[in-house]
């Protein structure tokens, strides 16, 4: 097979950047995209040129490291997957294929296709976790969790992180992957004692990150690797509204004993 | 001159760990806050001590080559965790999951390391749970679990075929609240290239920002690599394209002695190469040879549709030489049974590289839905690679490498040979002696993260020194001059040839000369045609752009150089072990029906080699001696 | 502190326009059960409209609270797009959607459209400034002339063809935003999700048809004065 690639290239965060044209010839229908555009880059090579530089890791649909929009669509034109996981039998034999960075604000461009999205980690940091100390932890069956329950905190925890959310949302909005997030911990007993302060502090550090808002397009959905349902941003919005509603019955100043205490 | 004492506490095994915990020396918390430790890697073992020390009150900095911690290859890992937790009231306990670990590495692993790991095992199950990992449950509420790698409990924890992702989420949480705290500074991006060593201790590391190509030196009072193991120098493995060897390889040349480099895993089920670009391969789980059978046609150049070959004219080749195991046969024995019927000629598919697995005879048996239920995600993830539709066609199946065994060489409390310098998980050589059962890995890259790395390092560092050698310092400065050498070396090279057409053919050389089945001559090939691949790459490679920038050619040239030089570690220890055992299978040491013969004798040592710069490495022998257990044979027929 | 911060955000933001927007849908929905009473006649109208006129408190505490709620349920949904445009400074060259609906990506085009009809229509038939000329007529149980100012209005093609891209605008942007308000509020469950996605569009087809009716029969002379 034979492809025509409209590659972006940006030589880093402060170049304007721009398209390039390159051919990929002898493709076979039984590689996948990413090995199509190794073969590109190892075409490029011996002659000085610099690869186009592009994410991927474990190559098998997990690590979240791919993050391409091919044709106007992350993770291009398959269903349920990550680019990685997507083959060139995809594709009509000679076609034109147009290969995008995710575009955000949040997301900062390093270079070609890669881009910075250390926001989602720092979403993560300001509250997506239980703070519990290593060791003394009971036994794992003390906790009763029925089995639907599980399930479904599962569900939400099988996000990967890639940001192809962020990239098909029209306003780029982190709202499938904070759902994720918050769903996952607040389906659980262990995240009940922190689930008012965490949903609270990760919205609000996704607000900072410059992520826009969620429009109910569920486009982000439609994009999914793991297909997560937008139902767990629904799940978030309950989560937050009752925070909203918690943390305003709570003191939030610690009174003069605590402090001493302190 | 390296000297191997592995510090094991004495007395009972029972007890060992207690007695060690309770002879250590403390840190004062006043000191922790001063004390600053570095980890390298983020999968299970990094991310799980790194957030672990933090919570502890070090100053604790870590770094990954990925964009975020989330990513490490430990995310990868689908089957689950063990765990003697004995739910399931089936007899399991501590000493036998010990006994399972032991005897499925084939007695090359140490009483006192395994004895430990099965007693921390349970703490790590009730510690991921209060992390939030959503293990999956009974109707009741309980924990469920299932059996797996052929043993006979049901000790395995699970969270649907995504147990690495979930367990490194959990410790990738428990991370992100130290980063919060102030407690663990993370450095994402950036790859360790070599060690800094201070009067005989490790001191720090060097440092190459990816994004900015700068080369810094960091410095602290104890380093800890969780970096992994080394498949890829396979070039084709199970791994993800970033796991390298180039952290243990480059603190094995500052002196950390390297262990038993040529206990390689190969794992039986992946799918085969389909065409020369490839990348790497897909694992297929374990699980499918309950049902599928794996044949080859008996005609050596029969080329006929599967479908068109008569059950008479097919070789169900594990059937007929283990009888009694059949398809379940353990991983290695299984993988070398595949080769060798692809060796002779009578492999299918592209090249001839795989097997069929058949699953014609159970769909007929039990109908088609029962198989979809039980395998439908593997039989789509295997039609979206392939394109083929295995309910109509058998699937076809070939060998993969999948995990080390070998790597650094740590003492019971984790520790190197080099003082200071600590490795933890698969980076490390301790546990799983010639070959790792399921659902192992997870369990020891999480032990040595929360329970183990944690104490031990403590007693190191209440014995140490406090001062540091800065970052301009003469031995910082060394290291970071080094660095910058080799890499301007890699990008003044001005040949014709990438970085990955070298990496293909050392893995082409290795797969066929210390892939699953080696020998002298093999070997000893392999070792003259090593030398002159690394050579030719000096002279060849080409790496484009320039030091200063993202450049992942640059990144990706460095780790296949060090490849180049570990491949022959790798085959010098798989040639000076003359034995076969676990994964490890010398064609010479084999019985007439082709089993492997362990040589307890001469071989009851782990094998640690010292680098040394004009000549070949030093053979260190740590003894392994059996208090506890008897070394017996596998057998499976 | 706590609760500013909770308004103030994304999340918070869109809770107030979802309830300010419900509000003004539970408005529009009233305003034409109330306006299908043209159907029954002048009189029927005429003393609906003078009986709303009879309680001044009730009409003005009405009238300005509808005028709040939609000052908030706007601004907010300015400075909404304002931070979703800044999101994503650069876009793509290839853009293809799977599943956002033409009335979910064109609610700020819709909503635009809706504000300038409503201003209009406010000035039409409310002050009756765009075309003063049936103001101060009276009907003959001495009410204001409601009915027969509707009419007159409605026989006029120009004015058809307003309100008929009025009523389009307020279609298509409540088809969206309904169901999409529903969701925003966190309501959702599994076995009326169905029900939840068909509101929007039911609630949309509803006043727009009974609107729609009340322009139709007068245009083509099924209600005359």
């Amino acid at each position: 097979m034979k492809f025509t690639l409209k590659v972006w290239r940006q030589r880093g965060p402060d170049d304007k950047g721009r398209f390039a044209v390159y051919e990929a010839r002898d493709v076979s229908p039984d590689m996948s995209f990413l090995e199509m555009l190794d073969g590109v880059n190892q075409s490029l090579i011996p002659t000085d040129e610099e690869p186009v530089a592009f994410e991927h890791d474990c190559r098998e649909g997990i690590c979240g490291s791919c993050s391409l929009v091919i044709n106007g669509v992350p993770h291009g034109p398959d269903r349920g997957i990550t680019t990685c996981q997507l083959y060139m039998r995809q594709f009509s034999d000679g076609a034109t294929i147009t290969i995008e960075p995710w575009r955000a604000r949040a997301f900062p461009i390093i270079k070609d296709l890669v881009v910075d999205r250390r926001a989602l980690d720092r979403v993560m940091q300001a509250g997506g976790y239980i703070s519990i100390n290593t060791g003394g932890a009971v036994d794992g069956n003390v906790l009763l969790i029925s089995k639907e329950q599980a399930e479904n905190a599962m569900d939400a925890a099988s996000c990967i992180g890639c940001g192809a959310c962020i990239a098909a949302c029209k306003n780029a909005s982190a709202m499938l992957f904070v759902a994720a997030k918050v769903s996952h911990l607040a389906a659980l007993p262990q995240g009940n004692p922190e689930r008012a302060r965490r949903v609270m502090a990760m919205m609000e550090a996704m607000d900072r990150e410059g992520f826009g808002s969620c429009g109910n397009q569920y486009e982000c959905e439609a994009v999914c690797p793991k297909n997560i349902s937008v139902r767990f941003i629904a799940t978030l919005q309950r989560e937050y509204l009752r925070a909203g509603i918690v943390e305003s019955g709570l003191r939030t100043e610690p009174d003069s004993a605590d402090q001493e205490s302190a | 001159m390296t000297r191997l004492d592995a510090k094991i506490p004495s007395g009972p095994l029972e007890a060992k760990w207690d007695r060690r915990r309770f002879s250590e020396k403390l840190v004062s918390p006043a000191n922790k806050r001063r004390i600053k430790i570095i980890v390298v890697g983020t999968g299970l073992a990094g991310a799980s001590a790194a957030s672990t020390l933090g919570q502890l009150g070090y100053d604790v900095e870590c770094f990954c080559f990925q964009d975020s911690p989330r990513r490490a290859h430990s995310i990868a890992a689908q089957g689950g965790i063990n765990a003697a937790k004995n739910y399931q009231d089936d007899g399991d306990s501590v000493a036998r999951l010990f006994y399972d670990t032991i005897k499925g590495g084939d007695f090359r692993s140490r009483e006192a390391n395994v004895y430990r790991l099965a007693q921390v095992s349970t703490q790590i199950i009730d510690q991921c749970v209060a992390l939030g990992v959503p293990f999956a449950r009974e109707y009741g509420g309980q924990l469920a679990n299932r059996s797996f790698g052929g043993v006979q409990v049901s000790r395995t924890f699970y969270c649907r075929g995504q147990t690495g992702q979930q367990l490194l989420l959990g410790a990738y949480s428990a991370l992100c609240w130290q980063i919060e705290r102030g407690r663990v500074t993370m450095r994402p991006r950036t790859d360790m290239l070599d060690l800094i060593i201070d009067e005989g201790h490790a001191r720090g590391i060097v440092v190459r920002d990816l994004v900015t190509g700068q080369i810094t030196a960091h410095t602290a009072h104890a380093v800890v690599l969780a970096t992994g193991g080394y498949s890829n120098v396979y070039y084709l493995s199970t791994n993800a394209i970033g796991s390298n060897v180039t952290a243990t390889y480059r603190a094995w040349k500052q002196g950390a002695a390297f262990a038993n480099p040529c206990f390689t895993q190969i794992h039986p089920t992946a799918i085969p190469p389909a065409e020369t670009q490839q990348a790497k391969l897909t694992l297929m789980s374990e699980s499918l040879r309950n049902d599928g059978r794996l044949w080859v046609p008996t005609a050596l150049s029969d080329r006929r549709a599967p479908g068109a070959i008569p059950s008479s004219e097919r070789d169900y080749f594990l059937e007929r030489r283990y009888p009694g195991f059949g398809n379940l046969v353990p991983r290695d024995v299984a993988s070398r049974a595949v080769k060798s019927i692809c060796d002779e000629g009578r492999g299918v598919g592209p090249g001839g590289q795989g097997v069929y697995l058949d699953f014609s005879d159970v769909i007929e048996q039990q109908g088609a839905d029962v198989v979809r239920e039980r395998y439908g995600n593997l039989f789509d993830m295997y039609r979206r690679i392939t394109g083929e539709d295995a309910y109509q066609t058998p699937m076809r199946i070939y060998p993969a490498p999948h995990y080390t065994m070998g790597g650094l060489w740590v003492d019971y409390n984790l520790m190197s040979t080099v003082p200071g310098l600590f490795v933890i998980g698969e980076a490390n050589f301790a546990d799983h002696g010639a070959n790792r059962l399921g659902a192992s890995s997870l369990m020891q890259g999480l032990a040595d993260g929360y329970f183990i790395l944690p104490y031990t390092i403590g007693h190191y560092l209440a014995t140490t020194r406090l001062d540091l050698p800065v970052a301009d310092h003469s031995v910082s400065r060394a290291a970071v001059e080094r660095v910058t050498g080799r890499l301007n070396k890699l990008l003044q090279s001005s040949g014709g040839r990438t970085a990955a057409s070298f990496h293909r053919e050392l893995g082409r050389i290795l797969w066929d000369h210390c892939g699953m089945a080696r020998s002298d001559s093999g070997l000893n090939r392999a070792l003259r045609e090593i030398p002159s691949l690394r050579e030719e790459f000096w002279r060849s490679v080409v790496v484009p752009g320039s030091g200063e920038t993202f450049n992942q050619e640059l990144e990706y040239a460095c780790r296949v150089a060090d490849f180049l030089e570990f491949g022959e570690l790798l085959c010098h220890d798989a040639l000076y072990r003359k034995e076969s055992c676990g994964a490890h299978f010398r064609e010479e040491h084999q019985t007439a029906d082709g089993e492997p013969q362990r040589d307890d004798e001469r071989f009851a040592h782990v094998a640690a080699w010292e680098y040394r710069e004009d000549g070949p490495p030093i053979l260190h022998k740590e003894p392994l001696t059996f208090e506890f257990v008897q070394p017996t044979t596998r057998s499976y027929q | 502190m706590q609760r500013v911060g909770w308004f103030r955000s994304s999340s918070g933001n869109r809770v107030v326009i979802s309830l300010t927007g419900l509000g003004l849908v539970g408005f529009v929905v009233f305003h034409m059960l109330g306006n299908l009473q043209v159907f029954e006649g002048p009189d029927a109208l005429n003393t609906y409209a003078a009986m709303l006129r009879d309680m001044p408190m009730f009409l003005w505490t009405a009238r300005i609270g509808l005028l709040g709620v939609a000052i908030f349920h706007i601004a907010l949904a300015i400075q909404l797009v304002l931070r979703n445009r800044r999101a994503r400074p650069v876009g793509y060259a290839l853009r293809e959607y799977r599943h956002a609906s033409v009335a979910s990506r064109t609610m700020a085009l819709t909503g635009s459209v809706l504000l300038v009809f409503v201003v209009f229509h406010l000035l039409h038939l409310t002050a009756g400034l765009a075309d003063p000329s049936g103001n101060n007529r009276l009907d003959a149980g001495g009410h204001a002339d409601v009915y027969g100012k509707v009419v007159h209005a409605f026989q006029n093609p120009l004015y058809v063809v307003i309100y008929l891209v009025g009523q389009l605008a307020l279609g298509v942007h409540l088809s969206h935003a309904v169901s999409g308000s529903l969701q925003t509020l966190g309501i959702e469950h599994a076995a009326f999700n169905r029900l939840f996605k068909a509101a929007g569009p039911a609630v949309a087809l509803l006043v727009v048809f009974g609107n729609l009716a009340i322009i139709f029969a007068i245009f083509f002379g099924i209600v005359r004065a």
